[in-house]
């Protein structure tokens, strides 16, 4: 029954869902974790590796975790190809703010501006959603410290803490329990790791395969750690 | 009505302003004027004309004021752009084609801004200027723009030794730049010298005459 309503994009299914988008986020779970942390003086992103050959040339780019501007930073799971497009929008988008009203681009008003393209995918042209979802992390003068997870379907929210990618639900729930208002930025990248150890496939946890990023503030200037 | 008058002047020297780049031994020095006016009215005496692009590379951009500021923040845009796609700094060579080319873009409608370059370009000094259309000019001793530039030209062929130590360095430009802007009445009113070299950068300002 669902199948004869999957093949477009701009079209409801009787009972009232999207397919493709859905489909994409099935996607997403099945590729490599990334988890979000908000912390009291700064914001944690871990990712996981999912392919680590040897024969990998890593040189010096991060696979998952992208700065997106002096104050931005976002990790990445799902369609890395979809999410190069998406990272490379985000940051044209944060300059062209800055290059018109001389200010570092607001967070949400960033997750909105990429969430509206994101939007445009499931309702115009044809064209298949982005495959790939992200937590952005960020810091601006209106609200401080900021985590935001984002969607293919264009949805966005902000959060204390969340997890995208697979095992991404138990992941949640360990975070729900563990997380503690007002924590340092330091117990956040403790609890960013258990959560890592507990929800990863494999059965070893080592430098490897985790991809960090932390975003605080030192003299009153961001200061982003990748 | 006497008290009111508009002189006819070029575009270029509606604002008035200088910035001076020059070689030393594995150092380069930038300095400008530090006058904002509005023909012969001045309004501000901490107008810097030479901004930061990165720690080895700094950008001087007299003439028009609003052209110049604009530039800037344009050129921000494309300097960041690039350091987040390419994870590295941009190279003093690579920027001035950058500059010439956006200058280019409006060649038919123009930034009047005639800018200067100075970097390092690993440990070897680099300096550039390029007219308001982008043609570049890239020499190994020093590069002149703005409303003194035949004064600055000639002090600077009189006074410039090569590969002069960083504090000698800063003695000369200084110097060439401090004579010049006192020979033109729409330069001046203070100055700031930015020494470059592998360790770093030392700015300072120095005290003029204010007129």
């Amino acid at each position: 029954m669902a199948r004869r309503y999957d093949s477009r994009t701009t079209i409801f299914s009787p009972e009232g869902r999207l397919y493709q988008v859905e489909y994409a986020m099935e996607a997403i779970s099945h590729a490599g974790q990334a988890i979000g942390v908000l912390a009291a003086d700064g914001v944690v992103l871990a990712s996981e590796k999912k392919i680590t050959s040897k024969l990998l040339e890593t040189g010096g780019s991060s696979e998952k975790t992208y700065k997106i501007d002096d104050h931005i930073c976002s990790a990445v799971a799902g369609i890395t190809a979809d999410a190069n497009l998406l990272i490379n929008y985000c940051r044209r988008t944060a300059q062209s703010y800055l290059l018109r009203y001389n200010q570092p681009m607001p967070v949400e008003q960033l997750l909105q501006n990429v969430c509206d393209l994101k939007q445009g995918y499931t309702q115009y042209g044809g064209l298949r959603p982005f495959g790939a979802s992200f937590v952005f992390a960020g810091w601006d003068e209106h609200f401080g410290f900021q985590l935001y997870q984002s969607d293919p379907s264009g949805n966005y929210g902000g959060w204390k803490a969340t997890a995208i990618g697979s095992n991404s639900s138990a992941a949640q729930s360990i975070l729900k329990t563990d997380w503690k208002e007002g924590m340092p930025i330091n117990d956040a990248i403790q609890l960013t790791v258990k959560v890592m150890a507990k929800t990863l496939d494999s059965t070893t946890l080592n430098s490897e395969k985790l991809e960090f990023a932390t975003l605080t503030r030192e003299d009153g200037r961001v200061k982003l750690h990748i | 009505d006497p008290y009111c008058f508009a002189l006819k002047m070029s575009i270029l020297q509606y604002n008035g302003g200088s910035v001076i780049a020059m070689t030393g031994k594995n150092c380069v020095g930038i300095a400008c004027d530090r006058r904002f006016g509005v023909q012969q009215l001045t309004l501000a005496g901490d107008f810097d004309k030479v901004f930061k692009i990165n720690d080895k590379l700094f950008l001087g951009l007299p003439g028009l004021a609003t052209d110049m500021q604009t530039l800037h923040e344009k050129l921000r845009y494309r300097v960041n752009m690039y350091r987040l796609r390419e994870e590295r700094d941009v190279s003093p060579k690579v920027f001035a084609k950058m500059v010439s080319s956006i200058l280019y873009e409006h060649r038919w409608g123009p930034y009047f801004t005639e800018p200067v370059i100075g970097g390092l370009e690993g440990d070897k000094p680099f300096v550039c200027s390029m007219d308001l259309i982008g043609c570049p000019m890239v020499t190994d001793d020093f590069v002149v723009s703005g409303s003194s530039n035949e004064s600055l030209l000639g002090i600077c062929e009189s006074l410039y030794i090569p590969d002069q130590s960083p504090e000698d360095l800063f003695e000369t430009l200084s110097q060439c730049l401090l004579n010049a802007m006192d020979r033109d009445c729409i330069s001046g009113w203070g100055a700031t010298v930015h020494i470059i070299t592998t360790t770093g950068v030392t700015s300072r300002n120095l005290r003029t005459r204010q007129d």
